[in-house]
């Protein structure tokens, strides 16, 4: 009895969550007349696929997807590479010092990422940098997530892989390439999904620093394509849809790695 | 300084002196293109923000800027849009933290029995964290939409006057709250489940044979076996509250009346519509005080029981 209960309870919530996916995707597909009527239309009559063909004709937003496509790649495979290195030189190489660099990237997990939004902006703008693909991907690519999780991972492989290879001649450069790194792909991989979806999901950033409509993120585009769909919820839906869709196959595909990234953060 | 000692056992290799300069030179380059980012867009704008809070900062030339020493922050304590912003911060905190934390321990626990289609619905749960803020909010603006909306359709049908939910006050700050536990529920439940998967199954066996019921198994076992995993989840769910802006922004822009703006909104239009550049960096170095402070006392919460 109590197992049936569960099973209810579960399955009845796992509904709830669902929801408002199967309304962006029942209302993307209906005329504008039945988005706007009253009561619900689960089953669109007739399905129709003039929402996304008026986005694609009437807005900019295959140039936002590449926009954003670009942007939250460059900027896993830039994080991806500094923080392997640093928490190479933090916990495989031996220097007077790194234990500062660490503590200091460590306490500046405690930085609110809003709070450097002001100087950060006149830095942008001085560089010459608004519009630009650079000013979303560089000011948050040295986050000190990244360097922590990889940190803790390469602390714990063995030893004696790197004595041996230091015996034969290798390089701490060859180590790092030919041993950490192949040694690690679970936990890059997890990192770079986390990244990615975090890259592609910013928000406030990229709606200071990216000021023309052809330089915008999905995320930003789908808000200022309200003010040219006025009220046209089909429109809105299936820009909705274009925005997570390919998070949301990247999901299907690779939801373990991904979770593994948010419970690794949650042992720290 | 416990976090660095976690480090120290690493050095295994015995290193004569010229090696050990080698190893510094190498550390150093291997570092480097992190800390030159790091420096430049992190700590860097860290210091600028403290030294412009200072100023009344000239945003067209710089050079032009007056100091005015702690005139900013004094302002900010008599400013009424601040301290409305800081306690429509804190109202939302309020609403989303403690609901997350029950709503994921809930599904975390529930889908750690014995239950058919674990991954299935694990992923169910999660899955709304993967969108990005516009996209959740614009739907959750339909669905409580009073006219097309699918909340009040159903409503309707048990109730007569269902809310008008982003429209009214009572109800906006809540209706905001209720999407925001169902877009970032997903990453504490996936923390806890993790946490509580990793309970030895024997110490509920133990507590059985005293017998201890459900309601003690939880208080007395799970609870203090996940505790680390629960004040984390607390802890980084106060830090993504105090710093909402992206909910409140798309789905009410702080409305009705300023009900639902927000300190990061109000730090936003001081910089970008009162070009007032100066003050809004003191905004933003209250609010990394108060978020200083949150992490301190995690800290000090944990503090004495780190294994």
């Amino acid at each position: 009895m109590r197992s049936v209960g569960v099973h209810v309870a579960m399955y009845g919530a796992a509904l709830l969550f669902v929801l408002p996916y199967l309304y962006m995707i029942s209302t993307s597909l209906q005329t504008q007349q039945e988005a706007v009527s009253e009561g619900m239309h689960w089953i669109p009559d007739p399905i129709t696929f003039a929402a996304f063909t008026n986005l694609l004709t009437g807005s900019l937003i295959v140039q936002w997807a590449i926009n954003t496509l670009i942007i939250a790649s460059v900027t896993t495979l830039l994080v991806l590479l500094v923080d392997s290195m640093i928490a190479f030189a933090l916990t495989r190489l031996d220097w007077p010092g790194q234990r500062y660099v660490l503590g200091l990237i460590i306490a500046s997990f405690m930085v609110p990422g809003f709070v450097n939004i002001i100087p950060l902006y006149i830095l942008i703008a001085d560089l010459g940098l608004l519009n630009n693909y650079a000013a979303v991907i560089l000011p948050f690519a040295a986050g000190p997530l990244g360097v922590f999780l990889l940190a803790q991972f390469f602390r714990d492989l063995p030893h004696e892989l790197q004595e041996a290879a230091q015996l034969d001649g290798f390089s701490n450069l060859r180590i790092y390439t030919h041993i950490i790194l192949p040694l690690s792909k679970s936990i890059l991989t997890a990192l770079a999904l986390f990244i990615f979806v975090w890259s592609w999901n910013q928000f406030l950033w990229p709606l200071i620093v990216l000021q023309s409509e052809a330089a915008y993120t999905l995320p930003i585009g789908v808000v200022v394509l309200q003010d040219n769909f006025t009220y046209q919820p089909a429109v809105t839906m299936a820009s909705a849809l274009i925005a997570s869709g390919p998070l949301f196959i990247l999901f299907l595909l690779l939801q373990e790695q991904l979770m593994s990234a948010v419970e690794m953060q949650g042992v720290t | 300084m416990s976090v660095t000692d976690r480090f120290d056992g690493i050095k295994g290799v015995i290193s004569s002196d010229s090696r050990s300069r080698k190893e510094l030179i190498e550390g150093i380059l291997f570092s480097l293109p992190y800390l030159v980012i790091f420096g430049t867009f992190l700590l860097y704008p860290l210091v600028m923000g403290g030294y412009m809070s200072l100023f009344d900062w000239n945003a067209i030339d710089p050079t032009q800027s007056v100091f005015i020493g702690l005139e900013n922050y004094a302002q900010l304590m008599a400013d009424d849009g601040f301290w409305n912003a800081l306690k429509n911060t804190g109202y939302f905190a309020l609403l989303t933290v403690p609901s997350i934390l029950v709503v994921a321990l809930g599904l975390a626990l529930g889908v750690n029995r014995d239950i058919k289609g674990k991954g299935l619905l694990r992923a169910i749960f999660f899955s709304p964290y993967i969108l990005t803020v516009s996209v959740t909010a614009l739907v959750w603006i339909d669905l409580y939409s009073t006219q097309y909306g699918m909340i009040n359709h159903y409503l309707g049908m048990i109730m007569a006057n269902p809310p008008q939910w982003l429209q009214t006050r009572l109800t906006a700050m809540p209706a905001i709250a209720m999407t925001t536990v169902w877009w970032l529920v997903g990453f504490s439940f996936v923390i806890l489940l993790a946490a509580r998967q990793s309970v030895p199954e024997y110490l509920y066996e133990a507590a059985q044979l005293d017998g201890a019921g459900t309601w003690r198994q939880f208080r007395d076992v799970t609870v203090p076996q996940i505790r680390h995993a629960i004040f984390f989840v607390i802890i980084i769910n106060i830090i993504w509250a105090a710093q909402v802006y992206g909910q409140p922004y798309v789905m009410t822009s702080g409305g009705p009346g300023k009900t639902t703006e927000t300190l990061v909104m109000y730090l936003y239009q001081s910089a970008f519509s009162q070009r007032n550049f100066g003050y809004a960096a003191a905004i933003g170095y209250v609010l990394t005080g108060i978020l200083v402070l949150v992490s301190i006392a995690n800290y000090y919460f944990l503090g004495g029981d780190n294994e």
